[in-house]
């Protein structure tokens, strides 16, 4: 009988079952009530107690966290992990058709890598090759589990839009294109910041009319009769759903017109931004910003690899939030979103931001910003039990995470993990060799390579 | 009264004179090569370190840091940077590096560096005071020679700050570069590329027999080259009438006599072994610049002390198999191994958070100590720069750094930056624009 | 007398390949499938049917017969997912680049057909209804000079289930048998069984540079609306016919009416990740659907969700290789090498989850690569009997005709594959195959394509 080593694997890292924990005697950083100094009580998945003194439920796992620090499970604003077949539906300009949720590969390795970095939560979005891109969808970092049960229940969906250089480099296939092969390309519309403007008011307003469509056909119906109904189109359906305050908009942007320019047009057709991505001079426009009521999520300290981005400043956290702007620090980077805790310690070294403020710039802001902080972002009483143990304090590269909890499960153990390793080393070996023996029978004799077709 | 005024004129121009002369009192000295020391001042005299001692006494009219509870550093290298050569890595016409060519040795990237490219302003701020900059195409911008050019010229060791690119001269021509034949392969978005093989789907493209052989033909290459620049110097030394000096093979020259290092790319055990039995061969020394897939190699760097410069502590594994945290370790496994070692970022934008690269590997095993040193005193070594930067020791050029903290914590804030002997303001770009949006 | 009678009958059987009226093999081990083998029985076939089957039929007068002493009767094989009768979908000489069919749609190689124009203009959206000709019925496309057909028959093949496999939609496929009749008509079993759809998976630009769909969510938005169109365009069609006065007359979309009218979909699938998430799609869809494939069909994971759904599905015979030509220094990754080990485990795993499925050819057209990859199957824990049965009877319950073809019944089409040997042991020779009651000698392994089409040719062979 042969060992299935993936299902053993994936065995190996599957959480255990959803119990109760107490994690113990650590410095807990709440986010929302300061730093506690005591324990954290986990039961059905949810945070049942936190407090200098606890009470310790009989049978409960105890997690030993002495001189170690507890967070809320990092949120990841901005991610293109776990994606299957391509980020971009770069083709079409408004490609609002399409949907990150049908592709979600829950056996991309990166999750796992976020999982060890303190990320529960992520927002897996379309990438930026389209003034109006694809829909999104958050997911938790639950390795080991199919698509379906990552998916973060009831967390509003989302829709990509995208300004600036990005969207506009498929309307100058000569210039600007980085490594598109020799084929001649056709150009496609927009080619400017004006025409990304342009592509967005005139889905609106194709969106309005579609709408207005459905309307009718809703009045009709609550009337009692029985009209066909009109023809049911993906693109425009997403956009009517932003219209309606059912999805929310993420928009890439970076210089502070483009930035404008989105207020402005969400205000002339009704709707809301939810979050600026990136939108790395938004301290120049924070006061619009903080009016409108859009989110800012953006890079603690890139800047100059783009145009766009030769004024970005790593104050631009520490500004937004003084204008009264709600930021997260993301990632839009696999690798990066392993040290978001070390990002937020940016925030403090840039323009002064407290330290609870800069652990809410990853944690509780990023939550408001998806409308989830009611279930996630803070170590609160009744919210879900999504926490990152450290064994230094958090925010330092000196730290490493020890554990990560989703849903009161451990995900990620650290010790486990590698305590684990030199078995699956073992085993990788044994199937290697294998395969060298296969590969010695197939070849004939002094065989140069063998048959290369 | 004139005179008193003449007087006051030369105190003042004295003064002036004398930006590169003064004193920090009172601070935690951490001088790399010994103990730190707490309490002591600082004397810089003409851009020197002249004095560390407890309770030194200013000469008269110099200026004077007051550093009570503050630590000073030596300034920090970042051994792979191509400052000054690129600015903004998606428009090509601030790029400089990546030139087109084969063999190119006689390139220099000192005299191509832009002192005023904003981005030295960012470095410097975080206590960066030298870097390397590297001629090479680098990543986001360089489209020029591809993956076909050989030798890509002479990297310099720049200092971070100063009026030319003469004034910036650490050391003009610290290594030449190669880049070495590779034998790589990589995977396309979340499925590697084997297991998109596997599925039937495009799989890796060519056959490594091919690969191989077209890499023996580089290396071949390299060495007849190297020949040649050998029979130049042969007839270069009879001094034969009618010599013609040719640019290439006097840029040689310098490696040939050992005198500088070829800096090599190379990530593989095999290819690190090749690029060692190379550099053997042809009697030169060498600095392997990221390894990153150690194995057998490790020893062999060790046997035969070669350093090597690593890349971004933080970075993702290069196998979806690879632990997680295996680039975070390599610093610790290199330690271990005996290896010489410094830290390079291998940026522009990033040479910033090189003492935070520094951080993560202490987090995975390296001793802290290694870690300071690994951005201090090893790169200034391996550079061969040690008699003037690196630490704080008399009679070494005075690029310090005094901070609030340990510099390898993100909070730590950088109170003054000296360069070359002269104290650096810590405004740049990115300061201005927050002091301006602040007052909006 | 009657020995040389019968040389001379069975001479001229071969000499070319027409139905005797009546031929009957006899003593001869046959394994009906539907049954316990016999060691020694007869089978009569009359008209193209199978007319008897068993150990004492008695042999008609008129029949030709053909001594079984020493031989085996089989089923004819089905290959349940195959292009093999449309010429232009041979694929292009091999470069040595992995080929094969399983999961892997969207234009490759296929010259400009009758069904699609010449270049045809960059797709701006799924209102242009790119890639996609799911009208096309592959028994109109089916062309009995096509020269793989010979091939594959000579691999054991009587049958195959043609699929049209051309861009997103590529039409339906059609039960073909084999038997190289002048006219295509009679070569066909069931016209239409399904809609073929390949979803291709694009890089990081997706598809910046060519038309839309770029990336895999463009290509199943794509089918999505697709499927939202053709119920609308029902809804419209049925009410407009109730009356029509007032009311604007639908649009006539062929592309809609393909879909509409196909019973089921096949969908590709190789890794645990993609078998879920096309079965929820087809769920979605409200499809019946097959899934083509199953790379990944040995995991503990894909048992389960393909129970949860209790779909069929077509398991690809080409076992991934490990690579010829390798960097000894790369590792692979453990999700490879696993792949490579257990690979031919998935029929068996399969069969004892109590997954319904099928073998395909995949585009294995030697008989000695058919079988060599059907006894790695067979060595990794498929028995024997499980193995016929997933290249016979179980693609015909799986197409809705097993009442007709996959075993030797009564009344069944006669087709029947005669061997020397086990079928799938490494020194079986296939002697002769039955398609639809014809009897046809394999040549001598002729590479895949080759030149000119009757390889059975008279007397060449003898």
């Amino acid at each position: 009988m042969r060992k299935l080593l993936c299902a053993g694997l994936m065995a190996a890292l599957a959480p255990l079952g959803a119990e109760t924990i107490v994690i113990r005697n650590a410095t807990i950083m709440t986010v929302t009530k300061g730093t506690v100094k005591g324990s954290v009580v986990v039961k059905d998945g949810k945070i049942a107690e936190v407090g200098e003194k606890v009470l310790e439920p009989q049978g409960a796992t105890i997690i030993d966290a002495a001189g170690q620090y507890v967070i809320p499970g990092i949120i990841d604003c901005h991610s293109h992990i776990a994606v299957d077949g391509g980020v971009n539906e770069g083709s079409v300009s408004v490609s609002s058709m399409v949907d990150i949720k049908d592709v979600i590969n829950p056996e991309d390795i990166s999750i796992y890598r976020a999982l060890a970095g303190g990320v529960t939560t992520a927002n897996i979005l379309h990438g930026s090759a389209n003034a109006i891109g694809g829909k999104t969808i958050v997911l938790k970092m639950r390795w080991g589990k199919d698509a379906q049960q990552m998916i973060f229940e009831g967390a509003t969906p989302g829709i990509k839009f995208a300004l600036g250089e990005n969207p506009k480099r498929a309307g100058n296939p000569q210039g600007g294109g980085r490594g598109a092969g020799a084929q001649t390309v056709q150009a496609r519309y927009p080619a400017t910041r004006m025409g990304v403007e342009d592509t967005i008011r005139e889905a609106f307003n194709e969106a309005k009319a579609y709408k207005a469509g459905w309307d009718a056909y809703d009045a009709k119906v609550a009337k009692g009769e029985h009209p066909i109904p009109p023809r049911k189109d993906l693109k425009l359906e997403a956009l009517k759903e932003v219209l309606e305050g059912k999805r929310y908009v993420h928009a890439h942007c970076y210089r502070q017109d483009e930035i404008l320019m989105l207020l402005r047009v969400a205000d002339d057709y009704g709707f809301k931004i939810r979050t600026l991505q990136h939108v790395l001079e938004g301290y120049k426009v924070a006061k619009e910003i903080a009016a409108h009521g859009a989110g800012g999520s953006t890079f603690s300290d890139w800047f100059n690899y783009k145009m766009e981005a030769v004024d970005a400043i790593p104050y631009n956290a520490a500004l937004m939030q003084k204008y009264g702007v709600v930021v997260s620090l993301n990632s839009d980077d696999a690798e990066l979103m392993r040290h978001l805790n070390t990002e937020a310690g940016k925030a403090m070294k840039y323009g002064g931001v407290s330290e609870s403020e800069a652990l809410a710039m990853v944690t509780l802001n990023p939550a408001k910003q998806l409308g989830i902080d009611n279930r996630v972002g803070s170590v609160d009483v009744g919210k879900d039990a999504d926490l990152v143990i450290y064994d230094k304090y958090p925010l330092s590269d000196y730290a490493k995470v020890q554990k990560v909890l989703i849903d009161g499960t451990v995900y990620f153990d650290r010790d486990k993990e590698v305590s684990e390793r030199p078995a699956k080393e073992a085993q990788k070996k044994k199937l290697t060799d294998q395969e060298k023996q296969l590969q010695q029978q197939q070849r004939p004799q002094g065989g140069r390579g063998g048959r290369i077709g | 009264m004139r005179l008193l005024g003449i007087f006051a004129a030369c105190a003042v121009l004295a003064g002036a004179a004398s930006n590169d002369t003064f004193l920090i009192r009172d601070a935690d000295v951490y001088p790399v090569t010994s103990a730190p020391v707490k309490g002591v001042s600082v004397l810089v005299r003409d851009g020197k370190i002249a004095e560390i001692g407890p309770k030194l006494v200013a000469p008269k009219g110099i200026k004077v840091v007051e550093a009570k509870g503050l630590r000073v550093y030596p300034g920090m290298i970042d051994s792979a940077t191509q400052l000054g050569l690129s600015e903004v890595g998606a428009v090509r016409e601030t790029v400089d590096t990546g030139e087109l060519g084969e063999l190119m040795p006689q390139l220099r990237a000192l005299a191509s560096v832009n002192p005023d490219s904003e981005l030295f302003g960012v470095a410097r701020v975080n206590g960066i005071t030298s870097a390397m900059t590297y001629p090479s195409a680098g990543r986001g911008g360089g489209r020029g020679a591809g993956g076909a050019q050989l030798i890509s010229g002479q990297a310099a060791l720049i200092h971070t700050s100063g009026w030319t690119w003469e004034d910036m001269a650490v050391r003009p021509s610290a290594a030449v570069c190669v880049q070495f034949p590779n034998l790589g392969r990589g995977g396309r978005g979340s499925i590697p590329d084997d297991v998109l093989g596997m599925l039937g789907e495009a799989g890796p493209a060519g056959s490594y027999t091919q690969t191989l052989r077209t890499y023996q033909q580089q290396i071949a290459k390299l060495s007849d080259f190297f020949e040649e620049a050998r029979r130049y110097q042969r007839v270069k030394a009879a001094h034969e009438p009618g010599f013609e000096p040719n640019l290439k093979y006097e840029a040689m020259l310098p490696v040939l006599e050992r005198k500088t290092p070829l800096a090599v790319s190379v990530s593989s055990p095999k290819t690190i072994h090749d690029a060692i039995a190379f550099a053997e061969k042809q009697n030169v020394k060498i600095v392997i610049l990221q390894p990153r897939d150690l194995r057998s190699a490790a020893a062999e760097l060790k046997a035969k002390n070669v350093p090597v410069i690593l890349g971004k502590t933080l970075a993702l594994p290069g196998n979806e198999d690879d632990p997680y945290d295996e680039a975070f370790t390599l610093p610790e496994e290199v330690h271990k191994a005996g290896i010489k070692f410094a830290f390079g970022t291998f940026d522009n934008e990033f040479v910033r958070n090189l003492p935070y690269q520094a951080a993560t590997a202490v987090a995975f095993g390296l001793p802290q100590e290694e870690a300071l040193k690994a951005i201090t005193i090893n790169p200034a070594e391996i550079w061969g720069v040690s008699d003037q930067v690196g630490s704080i020791e008399k009679g070494k050029t005075a690029d310090l750094v005094v901070t609030n903290g340990d510099p390898l914590e993100i909070q730590t804030q950088i109170k003054y930056l000296f360069v070359a002997g002269k104290e650096v303001s810590l405004e740049n770009k990115q300061t201005r624009l927050y002091e301006r949006y602040m007052k909006r | 007398m009657k020995k040389l009678v019968t040389a001379l009958l069975l001479f001229g059987a071969f000499a070319w390949a027409e139905s005797p009226q009546a031929v009957a093999i006899r003593n001869a081990k046959i394994v009906t499938v539907s049954g316990p083998p016999m060691a020694k029985g007869t089978v009569v076939l009359r008209d193209g049917l199978i007319e008897a089957v068993g150990e004492n039929v008695p042999v008609p007068a008129d029949a030709w017969v053909v001594e079984g002493e020493g031989m085996t009767v089989y089923p004819g094989l089905i290959d349940a997912m195959s292009t093999v009768g449309i010429p232009s979908l041979a694929p292009a000489p091999s470069t040595g680049a992995v080929s094969g069919r399983g999961g892997r749609g969207a234009p490759t190689t296929a010259a400009p057909t009758a069904t699609t124009a010449a270049p045809t203009p960059r797709s701006m959206g799924p209102e242009d209804r790119p890639q996609t000709a799911s009208w096309v019925l592959a028994a109109d496309e089916i062309q009995p000079t096509d020269p793989r057909i010979a091939t594959v028959r000579s691999a054991g093949f009587s049958t195959t289930v043609t699929f049209p496999e051309r861009g997103i939609f590529g039409g339906q496929g059609s039960i073909v048998d084999l038997s190289g009749a002048e006219k295509t008509g009679e070569m066909v079993v069931v016209p239409a069984v399904g809609q073929y759809i390949a979803l291709a998976r694009g890089g990081f630009g997706g598809g910046m540079g060519g038309g839309f769909p770029g990336a895999l969510m463009g290509y199943i938005a794509y089918v999505r609306q697709i499927y939202l169109d053709a119920d609308h365009y029902k809804l419209v069609k049925e009410a407009y016919a109730k009356d029509p006065r007032g009311m604007a007359r639908p649009q006539y979309d062929r592309a809609l009416e393909g879909v509409l009218d196909s019973r089921r979909i096949l969908l590709p699938a190789n890794r645990v990740v993609e078998m879920d998430r096309m079965l929820r799609f087809a769920a979605e869809l409200k499809q019946p659907v097959i899934l083509y494939g199953m790379r990944e069909g040995y995991r503990p994971e894909a048992a389960a969700v393909l129970k949860k759904y209790n779909s069929p599905v077509l398991v690809s015979l080409k076992w991934s290789e490990p690579p010829r030509d390798a960097d000894p220094e790369q590792e692979e990754s453990l999700r490879t090498l696993e792949n490579i080990d257990l690979g031919p485990s998935t029929p068996g795993l399969l069969k004892k989850a109590g997954v319904p499925f099928a073998l395909y050819a995949d585009g294995l057209d030697q008989a000695r690569d058919l079988q060599r990859a059907v006894k790695r199957a067979i060595d990794a824990g498929l028995s024997r009997e499980d193995a016929l049965r997933a290249l016979t009877l179980a693609p015909a319950q799986i197409y809705n005709v097993a009442d007709r073809m996959g075993s030797i019944e009564k009344g069944k089409i006669a087709n029947l594959l005669v061997t020397k040997g086990e079928l799938f042991d490494d020194n079986t020779r296939i002697q002769m195959i039955f398609v639809d009651g014809k009897q046809f000698k394999p040549a001598d392994e002729a590479p895949a394509g080759g030149r000119g089409m009757t390889t059975d040719n008279p007397g060449v062979n003898q």
